[in-house]
């Protein structure tokens, strides 16, 4: 349906053999001719070529405007194309709106552009010819159907978007992060994981934060306890002060902590076998105690 | 009147000194003990241990094991190194109770005499009575042992003699079943320990005793233990010394009153054995004499480690080889007992929660 409209266009009649051949051609590339009403949009593309060292000048293109009391330029977008087989191409895409209300068929016209080609120092004009159309009317001029000739449609129903795929996503993404939630406290023994078989040093620990809010003997005698306990639990027998050598080899995760628990052994076996409360609190004051819980905790969780 | 309490503290203060210099300079020799039986039985570091253990203890000890593993050699050294008068006698199936007690023979003028047999003649002196071979002998002679070990004492010419320092050990190998006779419950239980001898497993050490003359004439290699590096009446001085000076804590006496129940009932404790029926393994527990020479073994060891009060670990070094021959099982598992009674202990050391 295109239209082939414009050729090559001789610029101007005075100009030199070579400024003739600085701009190789203006095509005009325009849709069909006819058939237009009020509100209607026009693509025009206008095809240039030039030759280098010519390029478009910039300045000298139209802005998106009112052109007239009934045809406003939309949009105007340069493309240019480069060099290419000695010529430099350009494409101008141009959408006009027509506005014009005709009460009969009536022929319309777009007036042409006069752009500049420029090679630093010369100028140069391009025409872009005008073009003309056949505008309609939407309407009889006196009505001949019953009823109001012009009343207002309904609006068009807006189209739903789809979401499905977003719902997905979000259901999805959702999971995932309950999941990594999950597998956090799991590692970090939060809440109920805290209680569990595998983490006796959590559980271990919390008890010696508690007895020894109390610090009284009896209670520094329960935050050792609940240590031993823990390490018997860790092991899966008990352990005693001799066989701190064999556990540190089959759980080397805990040698960080040799030299305390070591210490925390001695302290027991003071407070338990010696009869030697203080002498054991010496040896490993309670915070000390408090500090080892946490750290053994630490380890045993993997955070350490 | 003022001074009289810090008088009282200075005294016992001094009393307590003098304990624990007496304990340190025997704990010096005893460790000096270990060296010298150590320097001739290669690779039997925890045997040793144990002996000395026994022998500080002052408990009678049975030793088990195959056919030239070094038993006696072993016992020998003890007794060269221990000190005191020696005597030992070979266990056969015709040797009667009065043939350890006295001794018949013709005189040089050519009448009948009866001397003091192999028990007596060292008189009260005896320190190490060494018993080759104790189950070929027959239970007329484990009854006179049996009182032997217990009291100390036997019967003859018409009274009674007293040997304060002895110090039974005995052997008995346990390939031969024939004409050999068990020892008795009663005796086994007067024992303070018995002692599995095995091959020794490091293979250097067993290089060398093949191949190193050195190992090959025994009376040689015993000629370089030291004679008496012990002493068997300051032995029994040292022996006191060391049952006053060990404490052992309530805590601790709560973990073994624990572990005594749990030999008692097993299953009442979730211990258990694979392939055996829990219900019925134990048909009698250790007996309250056997946990007593259990504490006191426990003592020496902690004495030995150089340490004044007890520890569980004590009890469970030298629980196996004191209890073992106490726990009485089920016949239908008596013949896998070492397994059996071995896993027994060992899980309930894993059980039995100490402190």
């Amino acid at each position: 349906m295109r239209t082939r409209l414009a050729a090559a266009l001789l610029l101007a009649t005075l100009a030199t053999p070579p400024a003739q051949a600085q701009v190789r051609s203006v095509e005009l590339y325009a849709p069909r001719p006819f058939g237009y009403v009020i509100g209607d949009a026009i693509a025009l593309t206008v095809e240039i070529a030039l030759d280098p060292p010519f390029v478009l000048d910039a300045a000298s293109l139209p802005r998106p405007r009112a052109l007239d009391y009934w045809l406003d330029l939309r949009e105007a977008r340069l493309t240019d194309h480069g060099v290419s087989a000695g010529t430099h191409r350009y494409t101008l895409d141009l959408v006009y709106q027509t506005l014009y209300a005709p009460l009969e068929p009536k022929r319309l016209a777009i007036p042409g552009l006069a752009l500049a080609a420029t090679d630093g120092g010369r100028r140069v004009a391009i025409d872009v010819p005008a073009w003309s159309f056949l505008s309609s009317p939407l309407r009889e001029i006196v009505s001949t159907g019953a009823g109001a000739p012009m009343a207002l449609r309904p609006d068009i129903e807006p189209r739903p978007i789809a979401t499905a795929g977003a719902l997905r996503g979000l259901v999805a993404s959702t999971l995932a992060a309950l999941a990594a939630l999950a597998l956090l406290a799991w590692r970090m023994g939060w809440g109920p994981f805290g209680r569990r078989q595998r983490r006796p040093f959590a559980g271990a620990s919390r008890t010696v934060r508690a007895a020894l809010h109390a610090s009284s003997s009896s209670a520094y005698r329960a935050a050792l306890l609940a240590l031993h306990r823990a390490f018997d639990a860790t092991a899966g027998k008990r352990v005693l002060a001799e066989d701190l050598p064999a556990f540190f080899e089959a759980h080397p995760a805990f040698r960080a902590t040799e030299t305390e628990v070591c210490r925390l052994f001695d302290a027991s076996r003071r407070a338990f076998f010696g009869e030697d409360a203080a002498g054991a609190q010496g040896e490993l004051p309670a915070p000390d105690l408090v500090a080892l819980a946490r750290r053994l905790r630490a380890i045993e969780r993997g955070t350490a | 009147m003022l001074q009289a309490p810090s008088v009282v503290k200075g005294m016992s203060m001094r009393v307590v000194r003098e304990l624990d210099s007496t304990l340190s300079d025997a704990r010096a020799r005893a460790l000096r003990f270990e060296h010298e039986i150590g320097r001739v039985v290669l690779g039997q570091q925890r045997l040793i241990r144990l002996l000395t253990i026994a022998t500080f203890a002052r408990g009678h000890v049975l030793l088990e094991g195959d056919v030239g593993v070094g038993k006696t050699t072993l016992l020998r050294a003890m007794a060269r190194a221990i000190g005191g008068a020696f005597e030992r006698i070979e266990g056969t199936i015709d040797l009667m109770p009065s043939d350890l007690v006295y001794h018949a023979h013709l005189g040089e003028d050519g009448r009948p005499r009866i001397d003091p047999g192999p028990l007596l003649r060292q008189g009260e002196d005896l320190s190490v009575f060494f018993f080759n071979e104790i189950n070929r002998a027959r239970p007329q002679v484990h009854s006179l042992l049996l009182r032997l070990m217990a009291e100390r004492s036997v019967s003859a010419f018409n009274r009674e003699y007293r040997f304060p320092h002895v110090q039974v050990f005995a052997d008995r190998n346990r390939v031969e079943r024939e004409e050999t006779f068990e020892l008795p419950a009663a005796a086994r239980d007067r024992f303070l320990m018995e002692l599995q001898v095995g091959i020794p497993a490091d293979a250097g050490v067993r290089r060398s005793l093949v191949f190193d003359p050195r190992f090959h004439d025994v009376d040689m290699l015993l000629g370089e233990v030291e004679i008496g590096v012990l002493d068997p009446q300051w032995l029994e001085a040292v022996a006191r010394a060391i049952q006053a000076g060990v404490r052992g804590s309530e805590t601790l006496e709560a973990y073994t009153l624990a572990l005594w129940e749990a030999t008692r009932a097993p299953q009442r404790h979730g211990i258990t054995v694979e392939g055996v029926d829990m219900e019925r393994l134990v048909q009698g527990g250790a007996s309250p004499r056997g946990m007593s020479y259990l504490v006191r073994a426990a003592r020496v060891r902690a004495f030995l480690e150089g340490r004044d009060m007890l520890v569980p670990e004590d009890i469970r070094a030298v629980f196996p080889e004191v209890m073992a021959h106490r726990i009485f099982i089920d016949p239908v598992y008596e013949l896998r007992r070492e397994a059996i009674v071995g896993g027994l202990i060992a899980r309930l050391f894993e059980t039995v929660p100490a402190p």
